[in-house]
């Protein structure tokens, strides 16, 4: 292929290194306002009273809200949510008033000036608590909501929906292993960390037209939540995304513009912003779930995995309207890439109050995987078998069934393992120079699939300009990732024209065609494909004129170079840009009209699993699987882990990009070190007591390891050119090979992240004293 | 208020943590930004000298590697242009990077105020979290260390992430003439030297039994907390390996 | 109250009349419209917000406004000599350093600084020079890598005539 598979340079990229991207932060716009939050002190709470009238008679003020004025839910697919508290406080932080004034700062004294009366109420800070029976009930209301039908909201309870998965007859294969164990692993709450925090601005014209620019993933998304919370029909709402800051799932849903557009709503024909700061970002945009999760896993003499148990309970936060989809997402695919027979699985969606809990890249994977892989070297070293070798016997193989009962069509797990067990050196001790340090190495494999409707839907136009260059138009949104040049290159190589040829607009619902969101990894794969289909259209009108125009059959026409060129007598052709207008005669008659062409994807055949056992033929559009080596050095006297070495092997079924999905697999290497070591949201009692990058840190260069990256490529029978997504998988087995490395170095076993070096010492102290 | 570095003055005003009516910013005062050295009258290091200055210089390196390595462990490389020694000082956290060379070599800071100058011991600068014996109406003006021929010092810094980052613990060991001096943050509410550790150091031969029972007296002598950086435990333990891995390296 | 300020960014002068409580971010962003200039926590903490004044990286967010009086800046919008980029802005590019772009300014800033001073820096005082720059997407290998190549040519890393 020419284009497809080739390094091109990113074409976002100029922009990126000159300051010219524009985010949504960056635009100034004239008679803007300027909106602040006010927020609630307490993680649960009934409110009494809000007196607001101080706040209005600020000077500069032009709009105060509370959450009376706007008490309809809205959620994505639990509709649970108010954008502002509604008689009660659910978290700590939440939004009970907002202010819209000239200037930010009037809008922050106007919020000091709003009168909140709280009771406060019982806390549910722990999901466990959060389902005995007589924990206090943060939804009361939760029977009446509605629901999307594959959710299970327990009524009268905490718990948002249980998800069930039922293969096979664990009680009885358990009696069949010759060896059952059970171990708990904890996950705590983290925080993507954009570099940019969530920012938005609204603008309501006396027209009835309501625009929003917000820093979103998913336009369109946003567009039918806010249709539902405001009563606003489609066509008279428009949310444009341009350049977003970073995302790991933070920006998909909506959560900072439902508080705009009803300040905007009363601000007629001034636009307002409301701009995140950091402490806001930690605790008000999106978290990603704690998890408690425990796995009992059964193993006969031979090491295969006879059946496996697991109860997960995600501590969902104070809204799982998006959240009920990440616990299902974790428990479909809860017995990792491994054929066994035997699976059940509970997955719980546990109202707390904490931060509102929603996806984070991997969407439930790298919480479960921490626990999965790091139990598979715990058994495995059980029963004495090397653990690299009980993957090797269980990991799915092509026409091996998952847990849920499909057939897999590809698996590269076997040889993604062995590539990373020859390039980590698995087996081979390395010392370190230094007698207090000591090192280990360990591996770790994953799995994911896009957890997205089955029926979700991209769509894409391609129009020639009348010089032969093109427009290509999705709302698949840039968002880092490299999709705006995957895109690109896939349009280019089903063109065959030089990518420099075409230019991608995105995000804007009133222009760029429909795009459910990019989430789930899905962005090549889905609006790859319509971006595909859309250029094979283009094509196929092209040729239909071509022909008239070359005296040929279309069949003996191909585009070649920005040229249909007949397939045999290869010098007569014709440039694409006389096709730009349609096809025009010499007596100034024309037929045709101009070029553009229409591609829209949904998974055919891809239908919704058994609501009672999770099982199904073809419930998702594909797995992605791979696998990471880590190798770490551990200090003696103080407990921290250095990372010296990561490994990645992915299938990626066709790489469009091999540099952007180099640098993909590297940040999300980084990423999962980050979360192995240092991060989590500490929680105490509902309150966040890092919020902050003072207290809450992430990797810094200085941390990064030796990263190398390498992918095989078993096309995906459905994807562009063979691709699947990768984007959020290659996180997943990050954090989980940290932890098996530091346990051959150290033989101490953590079955709780982050392993900071507070925690590692503690346990080489545990050790010592045993 | 007075603005040097500003590194913690523009957060606090940001987090409306202060308000104050004025800000008077020093940096442009002449003099100020003075850093000189001298075998005779040690090192002078003006309160505008940020921490990448003092870091870099080639005396501080040369006769006071340890501050220097303190210096420059301060934040990132942004923030340590503008951070200054003598703010990282006044501002009195009980993890102040520099406080604990600075304890071990007995600075002394400058003072003016409308009464004129004076000096104040570092060892009787600081009162507790945030608050030293700094008067209202008074600045430093610069600080001064003694030089010590041949003195050595161990400056370690144990934090959550390696780079850019508040110590979990910080400290000194400093040996000269054949004496030690021990200094510890992040271990009580001020920065503190450690008397009793010190004079059993002093006492005789640096021996194992001496080591042990010097960490001993040191863990009686620190009160860390438990926070959100880090746990009491956590700290002693720390305390413990620093002293012990300084002491080891300095004979 | 404002102070008066006269100052320079990118070699252009301006005389503006700023609030003491407002920061040089606010006026490089909101006044001058130099938005390649970013905030991403306003503590100092994360690096985005970094410029070059009087020859030293800074952030951006912790000088306040008045303090901008005599000043020489060099934001990102400086970086590039019209439609020529510098060396280093297209060793960015090559090397593929760049993700969501949100934090590559402060980077190209950061280490703009550090080859004006030192052509020729080691790995790890490139490091150091770009550990107050924090990224979430690249894992910072590809940043590290666009960096070292024009370290290893000598080159400074802004535009030469």
């Amino acid at each position: 292929m020419k284009y497809v598979g080739q390094s091109i340079e990113r074409v976002d990229a100029i922009r990126k290194v000159t300051g010219q991207a524009q985010y949504v932060g960056d635009f100034h716009m004239p008679r803007m306002l300027y909106a602040q939050v006010k927020r609630s002190p307490y993680p649960h709470a009934k409110i009494i009273s809000i007196d607001v009238s101080k706040a209005e008679k600020l000077p500069g003020v032009r709009a105060v809200i509370t959450g009376e004025c706007y008490t309809k839910r809205c959620g994505l697919y639990l509709e649970d949510k108010n954008f502002l508290a509604n008689k009660t406080v659910k978290y700590q932080g939440e939004a009970v008033a907002a202010v819209a004034a000239e200037t930010a700062e009037i809008a922050q004294e106007a919020c000091d000036l709003i009168e909140v009366v709280y009771e406060e109420l019982p806390a549910v800070t722990n999901a466990i608590d959060g389902m005995k029976p007589d924990a206090p009930l943060i939804h009361p209301d939760l029977h009446t909501y509605k629901v999307a039908p594959i959710f299970f909201p327990k009524p009268h309870t905490n718990i948002s929906h249980h998800y069930k998965l039922r293969k096979g007859d664990v009680d009885k294969a358990f009696q069949e292993c010759d060896y059952v164990a059970e171990h708990t692993y904890y996950i705590p709450h983290v925080q993507h960390v954009p570099l940019e925090p969530h920012v938005a601005i609204a603008q309501y014209e006396y027209d009835g037209k309501l625009t929003v620019w917000a820093s979103t993933q998913s336009p369109y998304a946003v567009r039918q939540a806010l249709s539902v919370a405001f009563e606003i029909p489609l066509n008279k709402l428009r949310v444009i995304s341009p350049y977003v800051g970073g995302g790991f799932g933070s920006k998909a849903g909506t959560t900072i513009e439902g508080i705009i557009i009803p300040l905007a709503m009363r601000c007629k024909g001034r636009p307002v912003k409301l701009q995140y700061s950091r402490e806001d970002e930690f605790q008000n945009s999106y978290v990603r779930q704690g998890l408690h999760c425990k796995i009992k896993t059964g193993v006969k003499k031979d090491g295969r995995i006879h059946a496996v148990k697991n109860e997960f309970v995600w501590d969902g936060g104070a809204y799982t309207e998006y959240g009920v989809n990440i616990v299902k997402a974790g428990g479909f695919a809860s017995a990792g890439p491994y054929n066994i027979d035997n699976v059940w699985t509970d997955s719980y969606c546990v109202y707390t109050n904490h931060p509102v809990g929603g996806p984070y890249r991997g969407f439930g994977m790298c919480e479960i995987h921490f626990a999965i892989e790091q139990n598979i070297d715990i058994v495995a070293k059980e029963i004495g078998m090397d653990p690299v070798e009980m993957r090797r016997i269980n990991g799915l193989r092509v026409g091996d069934k998952t847990c849920m009962g499909e057939t897999m069509v590809v698996s590269g797990y076997h040889e993604c393992l062995e590539e990373v067990i020859k390039d980590i050196g698995y087996g081979e001790k390395s010392e370190s120079t230094n007698p207090r340090k000591v090192r280990g190495k360990g591996i770790a494999a994953g799995w994911k699939s896009p957890s997205m409707p089955t029926n979700a839907g991209s769509a894409a136009i391609i129009r020639m300009n009348e010089d032969g260059t093109f427009f290509l138009m999705t709302s698949g949104q840039e968002i880092g990732q490299g999709s705006d040049t995957a895109l690109t290159q896939i349009a280019a190589e089903t063109l065959d024209v030089d990518p420099k040829l075409i230019t991608i607009r995105t995000g804007d619902t009133d222009h760029t065609p429909y795009e459910w969101q990019t989430v789930a990894s899905r962005t090549t794969y889905c609006a790859g494909n319509a971006v595909k289909l859309a250029c094979e259209d283009l094509k196929k009108k092209i040729l239909e004129l071509a022909q008239i125009k070359l005296g040929a059959y279309k069949r003996d026409l191909e585009f070649k170079d920005g040229y249909v060129v007949h397939k045999i007598y290869t010098d007569r052709k014709v440039p694409l840009s006389e096709f730009a207008l349609g096809l025009a005669f010499d007596d100034g008659s024309g037929v045709g009209g101009p070029a553009i062409g229409v591609g829209t994807f949904t998974l055919e055949n891809n239908i919704n699993y058994d609501k009672e056992t999770g099982i199904g033929e073809h419930p998702v559009a594909f797995w992605t699987i791979g696998v990471n080596g880590a190798e770490v050095e551990v200090d003696l006297d103080t407990g921290e882990v250095k990372v010296l070495r990561m490994v990645s092997c992915f299938d990626a079924g066709k790489v469009i990009n091999p540099e952007t999905f180099c640098a993909q697999s590297e940040g999300a290497m980084v990423q999962a070190m980050g979360t192995a070591l240092f991060e989590e949201l500490i929680l105490k009692n509902g309150h966040i007591l890092n919020k902050n990058f003072v207290d809450y840190k992430i990797p810094t260069a200085d941390d990064m390891p030796e990263l190398d990256v390498k992918y095989i490529e078993h096309a995906e029978p459905t994807g562009p050119y063979g691709a699947r997504g990768v984007g959020e998988p290659l996180m997943v087995p990050g954090a989980p090979a940290i932890a098996n490395a530091i346990y051959d170095a150290i033989g101490v076993r953590f079955n709780r992240m982050p392993i900071t070096a507070e925690e590692v010492l503690k346990a080489l102290k545990e050790k010592a004293n045993k | 208020m007075v603005l040097n570095g500003g590194t913690d003055v523009v957060i606090q005003l940001r987090d409306r943590l202060i308000n104050p009516e004025y800000v008077v910013d020093i940096k442009r005062i002449p003099g100020l930004d003075e850093l000189r050295f001298s075998k005779e009258e040690g090192l002078h290091i003006g309160a505008c000298v940020n921490m990448n200055r003092l870091g870099g210089d080639e005396n501080v390196r040369t006769y006071y590697p340890f501050l220097a390595n303190a210096a420059l462990s301060v934040g990132s490389k942004q923030v340590r242009n503008r951070a200054t020694c003598a703010g990282n000082l006044i501002n009195a956290s009980p993890l102040a990077d520099t406080s604990t060379p600075l304890l071990c070599l007995e600075a002394v800071l400058e003072v003016e105020g409308p009464d004129g100058k004076r000096e104040i011991p570092i060892n009787e600068f600081f009162v507790f979290v945030r608050k030293t014996t700094l008067q209202k109406d008074e600045i430093v003006t610069g600080i001064r260390v003694p030089y010590y021929e041949g003195a050595e010092g161990i400056f370690t810094k144990v934090s959550r992430r390696n780079k850019v980052d508040l110590s979990t613990v910080c400290s000194t060991v400093m040996k000269y003439a054949g004496q030690y001096r021990a200094a510890f943050g992040s271990v009580a509410p001020t920065p503190r030297r450690l008397p009793k550790t010190e004079a059993c150091l002093n006492e005789g031969p640096l021996d194992d039994a001496r080591i042990d029972r010097a960490v001993e007296l040191a863990l009686s002598e620190v009160s860390p907390i438990d926070d959100v950086r880090a746990s009491k435990q956590y700290r002693l333990d720390v305390v413990a390996m620093a002293l012990r891995r300084g002491l080891e390296s300095l004979g | 109250m404002k102070y008066h300020v006269h100052f320079y960014v990118n070699g252009d002068a301006y005389d503006l009349d700023v609030p003491a409580n407002k920061t040089m971010l606010d006026v490089l962003r909101d006044d001058l419209f130099l938005t390649g200039t970013k905030e991403g926590c306003g503590a100092g903490e994360c690096g985005a917000c970094t410029v070059i004044v009087d020859d030293v990286p800074l952030n951006a967010c912790l000088v306040l406004a008045p303090e901008l009086d005599g000043v020489h800046i060099t934001t990102v919008e400086g970086l590039s000599d019209g439609p020529k980029l510098s060396p280093l802005q297209q060793s960015f590019i090559k090397h593929g350093a760049l993700q969501c772009g949100f934090c590559t300014p402060g980077f190209l800033m950061s280490a703009t600084a550090l080859l004006n001073e030192n052509p020729h820096p080691t790995r790890e005082e490139i490091i150091d020079s770009i550990s107050g720059n924090l990224c979430r997407c690249t894992g910072y290998k590809r940043i590290v890598e666009a960096i070292e190549e024009i370290a290893a040519r000598g080159q400074t890393a802004e535009t030469q005539e």
